[in-house]
């Protein structure tokens, strides 16, 4: 079994109420701001390299763009192969889940009778940081935008604040993940599906998000699988 | 990719006959007869691999054109059956370019198997027990699971074939694919009208002009034709199939050594790609202190000699051409202007059914 199994299998154990046996693990990764389930990941996880799109480790080096307003007609410029529409997938999570694999770049909502709804999704550093079990939290209409630190550290040009609006880099929409500081977002960058990216979280264009955001209540199982480690 | 430019210049797919049959019961016996003598002439002595080695090049039957699956780009034979003839080569002879193709057509492609013309069948065809029993010939792993679905325009907003009812359907006369549909209709209890047309060319300008809101034929040629549809995004392929296609490599029967060969090229590829073991992290992988990592490049265990090739014959094979997810995505995936979503041939444990048994 791959380790991102084990610490999903780890996850979901605490939450069927075995919070006794695994409370320390349980307060550990679903705290307040840490990472879920943190398992760090090997350097060269995200590396630099940029090779084509659907490749693995395929990498847009761009930085977040705030005030760049995307066309109304979002999906527009992603490759086809990165739309949203329904396909064959077999879990034996509940219909309703939401499933992210990072190395595809696809977030899946299940459906049950074997078939999921696929989005096209970029990846920010951020997103790479660990996996497992979370759930969704809050749902936020066009979000603000309040950089962090280590964000402004890296991109200096960005604002401090940014109210929420079509030329916000967290888009049209946004899920909380748990009590961390990730969540699943729009993106002012619709060209940036289906990679790798400099900064951010789970992104999706805007129409695909706002569709999204229309599927799920809050308290929805997310999983999130990395890609397998040597 | 050779998907759009071989759709644009008009020349379908025909001679594709995947699953949508058109070999004809005649045809079919006459095979049969072949066989038969073949295994008398051949029997038990083929020494493929032998051969192969010998002769220092894999004689490689593909499609005479398949966008995406076998076809001449500039040529330059590429696509997801081209590239398990370069694993082969790769694997027996240590070089991906050490590859004889021979295109074939669907009525000529089992003779030639069978009368030795080539080693390896590598060209869309579905595995049945016909094929097996009559034509005397062995299937190898499912390198592609097909079948047969149905193409719908996106504004539809529809995500599953039972929403169909009462839908105007094109389709291929002379397929099976009218009867499949048929019958898919009547055991959901739905309403369907057919509408038949000729050829392909037709059956793709019915639907584009509106004469009918739904397409159906294999799922790989539905992705295949809509590269040449006038915006191709604005249509979706159902994830309903409705027919087993499942397609992979053929050689003859009686040569076990040969067949294993060719069974743990495809294994070797697909375990690579469970094990996240890539073309770009194979330097990270010949250092993993995985167990598992440790016997699929070779450092443990002997199994590559044992098969006749050399130890490190997956770390060639996929330095060559990649894993399977890297083969796939390229070909006929992301890669490609077809965009086939790896649906039902992603790993089984990733949601999809390819499943490879353990290197150990």
């Amino acid at each position: 079994m791959t380790s991102a199994l084990k610490t999903i299998g780890l996850a979901m154990a605490c939450h069927m109420g075995l919070a006794l046996l695994c409370g320390g693990a349980y307060a550990q990764a679903f705290g307040p701001r840490s990472a879920p389930n943190a398992t760090p990941l090997p350097p060269g996880a995200v590396g630099n390299v940029s090779v084509p799109r659907g490749a693995p480790g395929a990498t847009m080096d761009i930085g977040d763009q705030p005030g760049l307003v995307p066309p109304e007609d979002d999906t527009a410029q992603m490759d086809p192969a990165y739309r949203r529409q329904p396909v064959y997938f077999r879990t034996t999570e509940a219909p309703g889940t939401i499933i992210i694999s990072t190395s595809d770049r696809y977030l899946y909502l299940v459906e049950g009778n074997n078939r999921a709804m696929r989005y096209g999704i970029g990846v920010g550093r951020d997103g790479f940081q660990w996996q497992g079990l979370e759930k969704i939290s809050r749902k936020a209409e066009w979000p603000d935008w309040t950089p962090p630190a280590e964000m402004i550290q890296r991109q200096p040009y960005l604002p401090r604040f940014m109210a929420g609006g079509p030329g916000n880099p967290m888009g049209a929409r946004a899920l909380y993940l748990g009590g961390t500081v990730y969540r699943i977002h729009g993106t002012n960058q619709p060209d940036t599906i289906g990679y790798a990216v400099s900064s951010g979280c789970f992104r999706l264009v805007n129409s695909d998000i706002i569709d999204l955001y229309g599927r799920v209540p809050v308290g929805t199982k997310v999983i999130i699988r990395q890609a397998v480690t040597l | 990719m050779s998907g759009p430019s071989f759709l644009r210049s008009g020349a379908f797919p025909m001679t594709r006959s995947l699953s949508v049959k058109t070999v004809r019961t005649m045809a079919l016996a006459a095979l049969a007869a072949g066989a038969a003598m073949a295994l008398t002439a051949h029997g038990a002595a083929a020494q493929t691999l032998k051969a192969v080695k010998d002769r220092g090049t894999l004689n490689c039957g593909v499609s005479t054109g398949i966008a995406g699956f076998s076809a001449q780009v500039d040529g330059k034979w590429t696509g997801f059956d081209v590239d398990f003839c370069k694993a082969v080569a790769t694997a027996v002879l240590n070089d991906p370019a050490k590859v004889n193709y021979v295109p074939l057509n669907a009525e000529e492609r089992f003779s030639a198997l069978q009368g030795g013309k080539v080693d390896l069948l590598s060209r869309n065809s579905t595995w049945t027990l016909e094929r097996e029993a009559k034509l005397k010939l062995l299937f190898g792993p499912v390198t592609y699971y097909d079948g047969q679905g149905f193409l719908v325009p996106a504004s539809r907003n529809i995500s599953s074939a039972l929403e169909l009812d009462g839908a105007k359907v094109c389709v291929q006369a002379g397929t099976t694919a009218a009867s499949y549909a048929r019958d898919y209709f009547a055991a959901n209890n739905m309403k369907i009208e057919l509408v038949t047309q000729p050829g392909v060319q037709e059956l793709v300008k019915a639907y584009e002009s509106g004469a009918c809101n739904a397409m159906t034929t294999d799922v790989s040629q539905l992705y295949a034709l809509r590269t040449g549809f006038a915006k191709p995004v604005d249509h979706i392929v159902l994830p309903d199939v409705i027919t087993k296609e499942p397609l992979g490599p053929v050689v003859k029967q009686g040569d076990d050594e040969w067949f294993n060969v060719v069974k743990w090229t495809h294994y070797a590829m697909l375990n690579g790609e469970e094990l996240g073991v890539s073309s770009l992290s194979l330097d990270e992988a010949l250092k993993s202190d995985k167990p598992d990592v440790k016997r699929l490049v070779g450092r443990e265990g002997g199994y590559g000699a044992a098969l006749g090739l050399t130890d490190d014959f997956a770390v060639r094979i996929i330095k060559a051409v990649g894993n399977y997810g890297e083969v796939f995505e390229r070909n006929v995936g992301t890669g490609s202007k077809l965009a086939i979503p790896r649906g039902v041939n992603q790993l089984w444990s990733l949601g999809g059914i390819q499943y490879a048994p353990p290197v150990r």
